[in-house]
């Protein structure tokens, strides 16, 4: 026993520290008890009593860390709220597309515009769809808000539109209310104009245009625009109506193509006597 | 000593010395977990609480020292609400390491010289190694990589905060 006392009291560092390190080991393992859980809280309460009471102290270097972090984070959000913004647009954009190609009873494909003008004297816009998705030359190019246009060329994936704003549109019209007929031709900028209709017509400004069902290229009854100016012209029995198109053709994105070809005989018919009239017009002079 | 020579209070009660030890260590460790993330390097700290622990060793000896170590290591977990034994064990092994510098009634000439320094620098090596072993095992970081990131790191900047109480005993060396 005295050797053992002897032992200890000449190796006290060694003993010592093999028993703190079996305390330190045991600890580490049965050391979450529940009491000192509860006092563990109180000294964590407290801890974080003296830190929120000195959290007004700034930290430079925690702080530029933060700012840093904050700015690249800014930077992604705008980026994002740019996104969803313009996902919205469009979401909202292409839903009434579709509340409308469920509404129509003609088979129509829909298509991107991949190209387009809409300053120069004559307008076309470019689609993403052509030949192998059954686009043909004379068919009708619209969107949920009116007419667009007229395919007037097509390849295999791609086709030529002539929009309404050109100089060689004709479309066949009528004023929905007053069923006065006439013909639309393009007058620049974003108006269209309503040639030789009578004084006596009854046209109101905000009168609702479609198309005519005496128009062979264009389906009936689809919108064209509104009626925004009615011009009594002096030392004439004929006044303008200006027409304003539903069509916003700056913003273009998204149409539809009717897949419906004029009649061929009707087209042929029509084309034969005008060729007569140029001719005969010819031989006069 | 002449009979009519007043005794220090440390004379007195030597004791005394241990509860300022103790009443440090509390303050130090307050402090560490509440103003020293002010001081933070990429979220390294010095480990003042270690430093204490490497003074005692010096001064007081191996004995003493390892219990200091043990002492100042549990008061740590429970205030850092860290896992209770990892930082008691790591201290106590720095302590023991520290306790091979002391030399009786040296102390006041190891502590004032660059000797501390050295001696903090390999305790602080001993405590990291210890404790960032536990720390890493229950999970799938690698020890030898985090160690050399943060074990090292800390090491050295626990030798910078130790110059300043190896420059205060200097001082008051040379002024003796």
């Amino acid at each position: 026993m005295y050797r053992i006392i002897e032992f200890i009291v000449r190796f006290k560092e060694y003993v010592s520290l093999s028993a703190v390190v079996v305390i330190c080991f045991s600890l580490m393992t049965f050391g979450n008890v529940a009491q000192l859980g509860g006092f563990r809280a109180v000294v964590v309460g407290g801890i974080g009593w003296l830190q929120s009471a000195f959290s007004w102290i700034p930290n430079p270097v925690a702080l530029k860390s933060e700012n840093s972090a904050l700015r690249e984070l800014n930077l992604q959000l705008t980026d994002e709220r740019a996104k969803i913004r313009q996902a919205l647009i469009e979401n909202d954009k292409l839903r009434k597309m579709l509340e409308f190609k469920k509404q129509t009873t003609f088979p129509i494909v829909t298509a991107d515009i991949v190209g387009k003008t809409t300053t120069e004297v004559r307008n076309f816009a470019t689609l993403n769809k052509g030949e192998l998705d059954g686009i043909k030359e004379g068919m009708t190019v619209m969107t949920d808000a009116g007419i667009v246009g007229l395919i007037i060329a097509s390849s295999k994936n791609y086709s030529l539109v002539r929009l309404l704003i050109n100089r060689d549109s004709r479309v066949a019209a009528k004023v929905q209310r007053s069923r006065i007929d006439g013909i639309l031709v393009w007058e620049g900028d974003q108006t269209l104009l309503m040639k030789n209709i009578p004084k006596s017509y009854d046209v109101k400004v905000g009168d609702d245009v479609i198309t005519s069902e005496y128009s062979n290229r264009f389906p009936t009854n689809i919108p064209i625009g509104k009626v925004t100016e009615v011009r009594d012209e002096a030392n004439s029995l004929f006044r303008k109506i200006l027409v304003q198109p539903s069509v916003n053709f700056t913003s273009l994105e998204q149409v539809f193509v009717v897949k419906m070809l004029p009649n061929p005989e009707r087209v042929a018919l029509e084309k034969e006597i005008e060729e007569r009239w140029k001719s005969r017009n010819i031989q006069q002079r | 000593m002449p009979p009519f020579q007043e005794k220090s209070l440390f004379e007195t009660w030597p004791a005394l010395r241990y509860v300022i030890y103790a009443i440090i260590a509390l303050i130090l460790s307050v402090l560490h977990v509440v103003f020293l993330s002010l001081i933070s390097v990429g979220s390294i700290t010095p480990d003042l609480l270690l430093v204490l622990c490497v003074w005692i060793a010096i001064t007081e000896g191996q004995f003493i020292g390892l219990f200091a170590g043990f002492g100042c290591g549990l008061l740590f977990d429970v205030v850092s609400a860290d896992v209770l034994g990892t930082n008691a064990l790591a201290k106590t092994l720095a302590a023991f390491v520290a306790g091979y510098f002391f030399k009786e009634k040296l102390a006041d000439k190891t502590i004032g010289s660059y000797r501390f320094i050295v001696a903090v620098f390999f305790c602080s090596m001993v405590h990291n190694l210890s404790y960032f072993f536990f720390y890493v095992r229950p999970t799938d970081i690698t020890f030898a990589g985090f160690f050399l990131k943060y074990g090292i790191a800390s090491t050295f900047y626990t030798c910078v905060a130790a110059v300043f109480p190896m420059l205060i005993k200097a001082q008051k060396l040379s002024r003796h």
